[in-house]
């Protein structure tokens, strides 16, 4: 076993990414963020015809092993404007899974120059009894961007522009609060990693449209033909009062979580024990994300071509989907080092 | 032809009893190798697909067979321990409610569901209402059971007069009928892949890419259908083996339809129709690969029991082996070019 550490989570990557903007289809800004985060590190850097951003790294020198696909997905949940009234205010639509209960009084950043606007709704004294406990119909909600006229607002956002949530990457103790850490997490995990020469070839994929049906990693994995994958995903941990730890996990600070099945995908069973053993061999906490629910790029990129074989390393986040995130900053560090450390197991334990 | 009834009968209980859940199908890819042992070269694949490879003269044809059959997975361990499980494959949880499980490491337990909340019947069960009684106090169930264990259903299957009746019918008795065809079938005249499909009752997953790795010029999937007199063009068990013209995203494709409908005519075999809604086999992946695939579907007629067991005739297998021996021995009309 080397002493090598391996390389460390870069955080202003996580920050940088969080903070920019990417709804499902509109990667281009988080696309750029990467390119200058890894583009003195790797081989060649393309982008596919979906959007994707594919990194190539040859192995360091004389060690070989199988060529592995790495894979986080740069996009995020979001809205977009999809008319414009007359009184000015802004009809949308959700791009992604999102809560319809977390939307009403929500501040968003629309287009690309971030114009702010509130998801609007009647303050309690005028709603009447029997409808305070509604949730209100998508179609019933509407941005308000304090313009008059279908005039004003036309000359500040069109209709096709994608809006997410107005926040802004903070640091309290070990935590981490910030926007879109499904998957900015994934993608800063991956940046980090590719910073070193990896001991196997390694095609990294900060891939597209993930949360409106996992369709970028499906092209990506076509054309990069790995001989297997490993999904980066920052994953929903779900403590909340009154629930039990085996209610509630995986949970946050408490190690990578690893994934046995979820709806996309029975994950390999040899990679699985690998991932676990060289977390074993490293003393790095691990936990099982709960089977039977979600879904992510691996289970796409395990039917490509003939197959492939593939599993998930995720950092545990909660309130993922929502406005703010959390995670814990040491379960990030923790999963670069098991990637890097599962990068060299496959050196020797892959046949 | 003589009947296959007897080779059928010989490979179906060990089939039955192999476990076999999607993603998970060592078992019963031990007894299928076993099974097709000196039938051609046999390998795996990153799905779990067993693949078989007799090198002929012919087109290249695919017979896709699904091998899994309905499992669950351990989603948590509580602190009496009870587990609570998630399904794994094409199961309401009502139907599994008393089903015997045999995990990987050969643990067992039986499958109960919470008292259903207001008055709401078993059919409108949810998933978290099943749970997995083990027997075992909260430390040892923690020991044996963790988060991602996988439970097959301990098939212990009955044999009521010429009626099957056993939980993983579907589909280890079309792999009985493709083995049986095969054994019968001698020098097939075709270049033959055979799959014995992993991960099928996930969304045919096996199904993708092992036709993507065959790239076949035609194909046919052998499986077992679910029949409703109402739902399925009046398909009924006992009446013969049923081609399959429409189910969701799948048509049958007129040339190999007819291939089908030759071999059945030639083997002496009566064929009934199936057409249903369902997301069924793997026919609509492997039709819909890389750029089509000519594809037909001969489907076992069984009927469900709403718990953990079906029903399958023994004929219906026989003449489904019957007619796949027949068709690998028929030489294909044309050419049969891709469309």
């Amino acid at each position: 076993m080397s002493r090598d550490a391996g390389p460390p989570f870069e955080e202003r990557f996580l920050e940088t990414f969080s903070n920019a903007v990417g709804v499902s289809g509109g990667e281009e800004t988080v696309r750029a963020a990467v390119v200058e985060a890894v583009q003195d590190h790797v081989d060649s850097l393309e982008v596919d015809a979906m959007g994707s951003l594919v990194a190539r790294i040859a192995a360091t020198g004389r060690r070989r092993g199988p060529h592995v696909m790495l894979c986080a997905h740069m996009d995020e949940v979001g809205v977009m404007v999809t008319g414009i009234e007359s009184d000015g205010r802004l009809r949308f639509r959700k791009v992604g899974g999102i809560d319809s209960r977390i939307l009403v009084g929500q501040v968003f950043r629309i287009g690309k120059n971030g114009l702010r606007g509130v998801a609007g709704t009647l303050p309690p004294h005028l709603i009447s009894r029997a409808d305070r406990d509604k949730v209100a119909a998508i179609e019933d909600l509407y941005l308000d961007i304090g313009a008059k006229s279908r005039e004003e607002a036309q000359g500040r956002v069109a209709v096709g522009d994608y809006a997410t949530f107005d926040t802004t990457y903070e640091r309290w103790g070990d935590t981490r609060k910030g926007k879109a850490f499904d998957d900015r997490a994934g993608c800063a995990v991956l940046a980090s990693v590719v910073l070193r020469r990896p001991p196997v070839p390694v095609t990294a994929v900060w891939s597209v449209q993930e949360e409106v049906g996992l369709r970028g990693a499906a092209g990506a994995a076509r054309r990069v033909a790995p001989d297997l994958a490993v999904v980066l995903e920052g994953t929903a941990s779900g403590e909340a009062p009154g629930l039990a730890p085996e209610e509630s996990a995986p949970l946050m600070g408490a190690g990578p979580a690893l994934t046995v099945q979820d709806r996309s995908l029975m994950a390999d069973a040899r990679l699985v024990d690998l991932i676990e053993r060289t977390a074993r061999r490293r003393k790095i906490p691990t936990q099982w994300k709960r089977p039977g629910v979600g879904g992510t790029d691996a289970g796409r990129i395990a039917l490509s071509g003939a197959g492939v074989p593939a599993a998930v390393i995720s950092v545990p986040c909660r309130y993922i989907h929502a406005p703010a995130a959390y995670l814990d900053i040491r379960d990030a560090r923790r999963t670069v080092a098991l990637v890097w450390h599962l990068l060299h197991s496959l050196t020797k334990e892959w046949p | 032809m003589k009947s296959l009834a007897g080779s059928v009968d010989d490979l179906l209980p060990s089939l039955l009893s192999a476990f076999g859940p999607p993603g998970r199908e060592s078992g019963v890819r031990a007894v299928l190798r076993r099974a097709l042992r000196g039938l051609g070269r046999v390998t795996e694949d990153a799905t779990g697909n067993l693949h078989l490879h007799r090198p002929g003269k012919g087109p290249r044809l695919l017979v896709a067979a699904p091998m899994d059959a309905p499992g669950v997975i351990v989603t948590r361990v509580d602190a009496t321990g009870l587990a609570r499980v998630a399904i794994l494959g094409n199961r309401s949880p009502a139907e599994l409610v008393g089903a015997a499980l045999r995990f990987e490491d050969d643990a067992r337990g039986i499958l109960g569901c919470d008292r259903p909340k207001s008055g709401k019947n078993g059919t409108e069960m949810e998933a978290d209402q099943l749970f997995l009684e083990t027997g075992l106090g909260p430390k040892e169930a923690n020991r044996r059971f963790r988060v991602g264990s996988v439970g097959a259903i301990e098939d212990r299957p009955i044999r009521l007069g010429d009626l099957w009746c056993a939980s993983n019918l579907d589909n280890r008795a079309g792999c009985a009928a493709v083995v049986a065809a095969l054994r019968a079938a001698g020098s097939p005249r075709y270049d033959l892949h055979v799959i014995f499909s992993a991960q099928s009752d996930a969304g045919a997953r096996g199904a993708v890419t092992g036709a993507f790795g065959v790239d076949p010029e035609a194909a046919v999937v052998v499986d077992v259908a679910h029949v409703d007199p109402k739902e399925t063009g009046g398909a009924a068990v006992g009446k013969g083996p049923c081609l399959g013209l429409k189910e969701s995203g799948f048509l049958a494709h007129p040339e190999a339809l007819a291939l089908v409908k030759r071999a059945a005519a030639g083997a002496g075999v009566s064929t009934q129709w199936l057409i249903r809604e369902s997301e069924g086999s793997d026919a609509r992946a492997i039709r819909a690969a890389r750029t089509g695939v000519p594809t037909a579907l001969v489907a076992i007629p069984a009927r469900r029991s709403g718990g953990p067991v079906s029903f399958v005739h023994a004929r219906d297998i026989a003449q489904t082996a019957s007619l796949m021996a027949r068709l690998l021995t028929t030489p294909p009309k044309s050419k049969g070019g891709r469309r």
